[in-house]
């Protein structure tokens, strides 16, 4: 890490609403491609911030019903959001893509990607059920039985996936069997990484008093010889690591109190160390960007702080442009009178079909207006406004009658035709028979 | 004669553009009426009620925002701003499913999405497709 690291930019994450408490970020993930970072909360919504300055860009509720997010992945196409119960996947701009649901999906975890072409993502957690995801598809290809419960994925030459007892099992990307699984840490394991040829670890172990420690070292893999390496002192007790994207060998170890060690796995002795300003909170979360000039660190204060160079800040060294809103024309202000003809403002060119085409459809125009029951005015009160009641009619709410069908039902045998005109009158002339239309208005209005 | 001929048919020519320019300016209204038709049918239906498609997260919430940032214009005091100029851009946009992406925000100001009328006008044409389907089904 460079001597000019410091603070970029901390932002405190948005509540969900105008008066509501803030809400701590559940998940972070940097974007692979764009200048991007992610984060989702408990209340199932996914927000964006764009650059160095964490400039506001998308948000969208991405699992609705149940609960906080899990897990943010990111390929080319879009991000896949994982909640407890449900996968989402939507475009960065926010449209929704695909969402899963599935009654074996009951308390998710985490995901990872299965091939290097990112088409294809394996989804597990607390449950018996692993499931294979095609991406691009937006559908379950597959589901397998697994005996472990995982807590944490990466994909590295394996998919490393944590158990929430201290078990690291190494499943193989192609056939989903596991290849190796390694006692990691004695209790559980907090934050786990894989990158190269390194799984590394952080995790508590279980005291005498009852209460989870953090251990005061960082365990390390090594995944070419298949042996695990001697750990790696960290005596502030380690709860976050990653691995650094871009020099293969080193990694950022960190504690809940903010505490960030970085250190060469190959020469653990040297090790820079920095502090972040985590006022009275602790560390929740801790992110790396892809190329490694940007951490982003979330706290139980609702914060998140960004780090990194300031002078060379990026997270991506070839970011695709971000796609924003297109910038408005300044357009001439018209004086809208009762003569402006609607097309003084002209039609954007266009090649397909407009969407104002109406398909071809039969309509009955001209039938005679329906006929209201005598019956059911009765039942309304009258007010200066017109009669109101409950819709007693036995009839939906703006439902459809065949007013023509209704007429043709009274005449008895085969009758010359008539006009509409006749109709209508004749109709009316039999309701003013009985009660009359009019006549029951006005009753009513008496009474 | 041939003096009268020639304004007569003068006349005849200036009335035929005359004819001709009051057509040009009513076609655009079929063509919005019958949008705005589509728009009216599909929007707040009670039979969507409950439907993942049109809640928060589904595929057609960004038509009820669409509606909202048309019809719905507020100024910076948040009172309400009718600019026909507004309804008709947007509506010509829409129509021919441009690329142009605008920014649409949900009432609460909480989800905030960039989208193209392309996208706009697949949705809606979608949307559409489906109610009469269930029309001709029923």
């Amino acid at each position: 890490m460079d001597g000019d690291w410091d603070q970029v930019a901390r932002i405190p994450f948005p509540p969900p609403g105008v008066r509501a408490m803030a809400t701590p970020v559940t998940t972070l993930a940097f974007d692979p491609h764009q200048e991007l970072l992610w984060t989702g909360n408990d209340y199932g919504r996914v927000m964006s911030f764009y650059g160095a300055e964490l400039q506001r860009y998308t948000s969208f509720k991405a699992c609705t019903t149940h609960g906080d997010l899990k897990q943010i992945l990111v390929n080319d196409k879009g991000v896949i959001v994982l909640g407890s119960r449900d996968i989402h996947m939507a475009s960065r701009r926010g449209p929704p893509i695909w969402h899963i649901q599935h009654e074996a999906m009951k308390d998710l975890q985490c995901m990872s990607f299965t091939s290097k072409s990112q088409t294809e993502i394996l989804v597990a957690g607390y449950q018996e059920k692993m499931f294979v995801i095609d991406v691009s598809k937006g559908e379950i290809t597959k589901e397998i039985s697994t005996a472990h419960s995982y807590k944490i994925m990466k994909k590295s030459r394996y998919i490393c996936a944590a158990t929430k007892d201290g078990l690291i099992d190494m499943i193989d990307p192609a056939t989903l069997s596991i290849v190796r699984s390694w006692k990691a840490h004695s209790a559980l394991i907090s934050d786990m990484d894989a990158q190269h040829d390194f799984i590394v670890t952080c995790g508590f172990s279980l005291r005498h008093t009852q209460s989870y420690v953090p251990d005061p070292f960082l365990n390390v893999f090594d995944i070419k010889r298949m042996t695990p390496m001697p750990p790696i002192p960290f005596p502030a007790g380690g709860a976050f690591v990653r691995m650094h994207p871009r020099m293969s060998t080193t990694s950022i170890i960190m504690s809940q109190t903010g505490q960030m060690h970085v250190v060469d796995l190959m020469n653990p002795h040297t090790s820079n160390v920095r502090q972040v300003n985590v006022v009275s909170s602790l560390v929740t979360m801790f992110e790396i960007a892809f190329s490694g000039e940007a951490i982003a660190i979330a706290d139980s204060a609702s914060q998140i702080h960004l780090w990194g160079s300031p002078s060379k800040m990026r997270f991506v060294d070839f970011a695709q442009p971000c796609e924003f809103a297109t910038a408005d024309v300044p357009l001439p202000a018209i004086e809208w009178t009762s003569e402006t003809p609607l097309n003084s403002i002209g039609m954007p060119h266009y090649r397909e079909v407009l969407l104002s085409a109406w398909p071809d459809m039969v309509s009955d125009v001209g039938a005679p207006p329906p006929t209201l029951d005598p019956q059911f005015l009765a039942t309304l009160k009258a007010t200066d406004f017109g009669l109101y009641g409950p819709n007693t009619r036995g009839l939906r709410r703006n439902q459809v009658e065949d007013t023509r069908k209704a007429d043709k039902a009274t005449v008895v045998g085969i009758q010359a035709p008539k006009f509409l005109s006749e109709k209508a009158r004749e109709s009316a002339k039999a309701a003013g028979n009985t009660t009359g239309f009019d006549d029951g208005v006005d009753d009513v209005a008496d009474t | 004669i041939s003096g009268q001929i020639m304004s007569n048919l003068d006349m005849l020519m200036h009335q035929n553009d005359g004819l001709n320019s009051t057509l040009y300016q009513e076609i655009e209204n079929g063509r919005l009426f019958r949008l705005l038709c589509k728009l009216g049918t599909i929007n707040e239906r009670q039979e969507f009620d409950g439907d993942r498609q049109w809640s928060e997260n589904g595929e057609r919430y960004m038509i009820k925002l669409f509606r909202d940032y048309v019809f719905h214009q507020v100024d910076s005091n948040g009172q309400p701003v009718v600019d026909m100029g507004h309804i008709v851009r947007c509506l010509n946009k829409l129509d021919a499913g441009t690329e142009e992406r605008i920014c649409l925000t949900s009432r609460d100001d909480q989800s905030a999405f960039v989208v193209s009328y392309k996208e706009l006008k697949k949705q809606i044409g979608s949307a559409f497709g489906e109610l009469l389907k269930g029309r001709t089904n029923a």
